[in-house]
């Protein structure tokens, strides 16, 4: 830009042309005038120098670009093998209490619900729920293939038949877990599916739900070939194992109060597996409003100048995503609820609502501890979870309850009533939540 | 991070350097990386110890090191590995929820200190844990809030008048300073000279393992990091918040290791312009311009009309301006053909995709090529009779000395060093005259024997300036300088360049 002399008058408006816009500084003059105009250095930076010092002092208003929405349009799909899977494992209970007895099959569950929903939010915690942890997982399949053959071993010495039972439940169940994240439903469906059928045809039922575990675990190893995994767009690596250990404590937890309740029996057939298929669809459904959380925190941060007096996010779109997820979990929970009372066949042996608000409540508990957990209050559920466990011990306890599921109301109606206000708080200073705990690992 | 470096014992024969880089050697390929392999394939009389410092999906080594080199565990940003789990030390905790505020105060602010920069990530090396600790703390997001706001109501004249930033792009510029400190606390080994390719991240373990053990810093500028970061942010979409952070974060690393650097080498005296006018030292610049291996005797051009060029397609490149020139070209000499050899550069892959769009709207069809990357870019333009560069900001192009090397005459835009190095052995036009590229891109097509002539003339000019040998050994006598091994060393440089 040799024809350009260093007068402000001269170069503003060749800067503004290339830039559609007053320059941001100094700086920013020079390296337009350098680039594009060919101005030298030395020069550029006298030119930019002396445009700044007429630059017109209003602060411009700046709103964040929000990062595009991330779709997940397998949510449908898994939705649908999760629900199919929890239906075909409920007709497991009847041929396995057959075939083992009221008494193991009671046990085994017992503990098996309880090991799988810690080992499920442990694996979440520090694989499945990150970019990349796949693929870090991967890097585990000779721990994949010889845990499995570990916990049934400790499962068999600790618990005889019982711990067996419950060890190749787990191994089925997180091994699905494994596939339904890996985006692979369709060999755990199939799998759970076959087992229902062969039951059904009368081959002894152990040897099924063993063939079920060895099948799923294979399959599960399968799909973590490393080099058919996406290469993730930040690295793999896997969370604190801390963090992990207090998932897990978590998962425990909420397994803890899945099973404490007396007054649900586990083993009397299908019924009391298929009262939790409202709860778990109804759980899916606002699981999957959640998805909508992080963009509506984020929209809430945005046009929000710090310099404001009053610079307070606006926490209302973030509220009103949370709502909506529990307002579908409860709605669709009870009319899910109401069609499986108002089912003839199903009669009186769903033990009554009571058992299906139960289960509505744990899942409603279970849904905001999780969204709790992941916005870093993770003390603050794992007291929460603590306590619901404890009432509904103390529920197990007293013994003379006024209706079936009573423990699993006062349970889960406990831990939701705690993690439900430390969330609403979370949410309403989302900018401190944002900044120092989900985007500082 | 990706785990401590490993510790090696000091040998008292060999200096050892340690040379930090920054999204490029040895992991990907370009003008920065093959200049740092030559640099350590050619000085062999030194141990090489090589920190990079890449962006977490960059897995895949493109360099195998020499025995002489050894990579130290690199150093990832942005990464969602945690840092390694210690505890801060009994009271270190106390002071350490201000660390956000006094890196916003004195990277951002526009009169920060450096001094006080250093200080702060020296206590990030000194004690990682507080890094984690003093970012997740509600106290050091108020304190950090506090101080931006203040650095927001800062009116320097040429600082102009900074916007105002949202929450949103508030704790963005949160978490980049959490990575700048994390960067700041990756563990350096021992060594005798600390040697940063740039004055952005790269500096960053440089100057603190300076600020620890005192160890002399050379700092080689390819381009200028801050210019480089303005260019981008202007032609990026990005909000005002958010350039306004990315610029003012670029300018605070560049002064603090302008600061700490004992040496400034950058390779075209074009580039010293700019590290004056950021207030650098004068008594620290020795220029060193690149390098070049020449053959003997350049071969003859093709004479097949075929105009070469070499580069990431990237804003910095122009490849837009490529295509104009090319366009034009074409409808002047309809049997030319362009072939252009370059990746697109990561992150700009809405620009590349811009780039085929207007090759398809100019209807340029098989007459221009996009070759993608090349692993032997002296032969790509070998097959050229006439080599073009359309950059806005370079420093000393590889490619251009390449062509040069090769005899080709160079038609380019003159940014950086650029009319410096082909002065005489080609066309240099100003950034933005499409027309006059074209025009000159024209001429040499129609005329070979001009075209050979200047290519040959090129070839000579770069045996004699820019030769290979020469450059190493300028960094020989830098690098063995600072260790002490040489004494006076810098007037060496400087009698060695003005001779």
């Amino acid at each position: 830009m040799t024809h350009v002399d260093l007068d402000p008058a001269a170069v503003r408006p060749v800067v503004e042309a290339r830039l559609g816009r007053d320059p941001q500084d100094m700086l920013e003059a020079a390296v337009v005038l350098e680039a594009w105009e060919g101005m030298g250095g030395g020069r550029a930076l006298l030119a930019g120098r002396r445009l700044m010092s007429t630059a017109p002092a209003t602060a411009e208003r700046s709103v964040a670009k929000l990062p595009r929405p991330q779709h997940e349009p397998r949510l449908l799909r898994d939705g649908a093998a999760f629900v199919i899977v929890v239906i075909a494992i409920a007709f497991w209970a009847a041929p396995l209490t057959s075939d083992l007895g009221v008494a193991v099959v009671r046990d085994a569950l017992t503990v098996a619900l309880s090991l799988t929903l810690a080992l499920q939010w442990a694996l979440r915690s520090r694989f499945l729920d990150h970019r990349g942890g796949l693929l870090e997982l991967a890097r585990h399949r000779v721990a994949l293939v010889l845990a499995p053959g570990a916990t049934v071993l400790a499962g068999a010495v600790a618990l005889g038949h019982a711990g067996t039972l419950a060890a190749l439940l787990t191994v089925t169940w997180v091994g699905g877990t494994i596939l339904l994240r890996r985006n692979w439903p369709l060999p755990y469906v199939t799998i759970v599916l076959a087992a229902t059928a062969a039951m059904a045809v009368g081959l002894p039922a152990l040897d099924v739900v063993r063939g079920a575990g060895v099948l799923t675990t294979l399959a599960a190893v399968a799909a973590l070939r490393p080099h058919e995994l996406e290469p993730p767009p930040m690295p793999a690596a896997a969370r604190r194992a801390e963090r992990t250990a207090c998932s897990a404590a978590i998962g425990a937890g909420v397994g803890l109060m899945l099973v404490l309740d007396p007054s649900v029996s586990w083993t009397a057939g299908a019924v009391p597996a298929l009262a939790l298929a409202p709860s778990a669809v109804a759980a899916l459904w606002g699981a999957a409003e959640l998805c909508r959380l992080e963009p509506a925190i984020l929209r809430g941060l945005a046009g929000v100048p710090v310099r404001g007096a009053r610079s307070r996010p606006r926490s209302r779109p973030a509220l009103g995503v949370l709502l909506g997820a529990v307002g579908r979990l409860l709605a669709l929970t009870a009319a899910l609820s109401a069609l499986l009372l108002l089912t003839p066949w199903l009669g009186d042996s769903v033990r009554g609502a009571g058992v299906l608000a139960g289960f509505g409540l744990l899942a409603l508990a279970s849904l905001l501890v999780g969204l709790l957990d992941s916005l870093g209050g993770s003390r603050w559920v794992l007291a929460a979870v603590a306590l619901g466990v404890g009432v509904e011990a103390l529920v197990r306890i007293e013994g003379d309850v006024p209706f079936a599921g009573v423990g699993l109301v006062a349970g889960g109606a406990t831990a939701a009533a705690l993690a439900l206000p430390a969330l609403v708080v979370v949410l309403r200073r989302s900018a401190r939540t944002v900044a120092t705990t989900l985007w500082i690992r | 991070m990706s785990g401590p470096a490993p510790a090696s014992e000091p040998r008292a024969d060999r200096p050892r350097v340690l040379l930090t880089t920054e999204g490029t050697y040895p992991y990907v390929m370009g003008g920065v990386s093959s200049w740092c392999h030559q640099l350590i394939g050619r000085l062999t009389d030194i141990d090489w110890l090589v920190l990079p410092i890449v962006a977490s999906d960059k897995r895949r080594r493109l360099f195998t090191l020499p025995p002489h080199a050894r990579e130290l565990a690199r150093a990832e940003v942005w990464s969602e590995a945690p840092p390694p789990r210690r505890r801060p030390r009994l009271g270190a905790r106390r002071g350490s929820d201000a660390l956000p505020a006094t890196l916003v105060r004195h990277l951002i602010g526009w009169r920060g200190d450096p001094d006080a920069v250093i200080d702060a990530w020296t206590a990030c090396r000194c004690d990682p844990a507080i890094v984690r600790t003093a970012f997740r703390s509600t106290r050091g997001w108020e304190l950090f809030l506090d101080v931006l706001r203040a650095v927001l109501d800062e009116r320097v004249p040429e600082g102009g008048v900074p916007p105002e930033l949202d929450l949103l792009e508030a704790a963005r510029l949160y978490q980049t300073l959490y990575w700048v400190a994390r960067t700041a606390a990756v563990p350096t080994p021992g060594c005798d000279v600390v040697h940063a390719t740039g004055a952005g991240w790269a500096s960053i373990p440089a100057v603190v393992h300076r600020a620890l053990h005192g160890t002399p810093m050379a700092l080689t500028e390819h381009g200028v990091y801050v210019r480089e970061a303005y260019l981008a942010a202007a032609r990026s979409d990005a909000s005002p918040g958010d350039r306004f952070s990315a610029t003012r974060l670029a300018r605070g690393l560049t002064r603090v290791a302008y600061q700490s650097a004992d040496i400034v080498a950058p390779v075209t005296e074009a580039n010293a312009h700019w590290e004056l006018g950021l207030g650098l030292d004068p008594d620290k610049i020795v220029v060193i311009p690149n390098g070049l291996h020449v053959p003997d005797e350049p071969t003859p051009p093709p004479q097949t009309k075929t105009v070469v060029s070499v580069g990431r397609l990237d804003p910095l490149k122009d490849a837009l301006a490529m295509l104009r020139v090319a366009a034009e070209t074409l409808r002047r000499i309809p049997d030319a053909r362009f072939v252009h050899y370059g990746p697109v550069q990561e992150g700009q892959e809405i620009y590349g995709r811009s780039c085929r769009r207007l090759h398809q709207e100019l209807g340029l069809g098989d007459r221009f090529k996009f070759m993608g990357p090349t692993d032997d870019p002296r032969r790509a333009v070998r097959a050229a009779d006439v080599v073009l560069m359309t950059s806005i900001s370079e420093g000393m192009p590889m490619a251009v000395l390449e062509a040069m090397g090769e005899g080709r005459p160079v038609v380019a835009t003159g940014v950086g060093g650029v009319p410096d190095v082909v002065r005489g052995c080609g066309v240099v036009r100003p950034p933005g005259d499409d027309h006059g590229l074209a025009m000159a891109v024209v001429m040499l097509l129609r005329n070979p024997e001009l075209a050979w002539r200047l290519g040959r003339r090129g070839h000579r000019r770069l045996r004699r300036l820019f030769d290979e040998a020469a450059c190493t050994e300028r960094y020989r006598r830098l690098l063995l300088g600072l260790a002490g091994r040489e004494p006076d060393r810098k007037r060496t440089v400087e009698l060695e360049m003005t001779a």
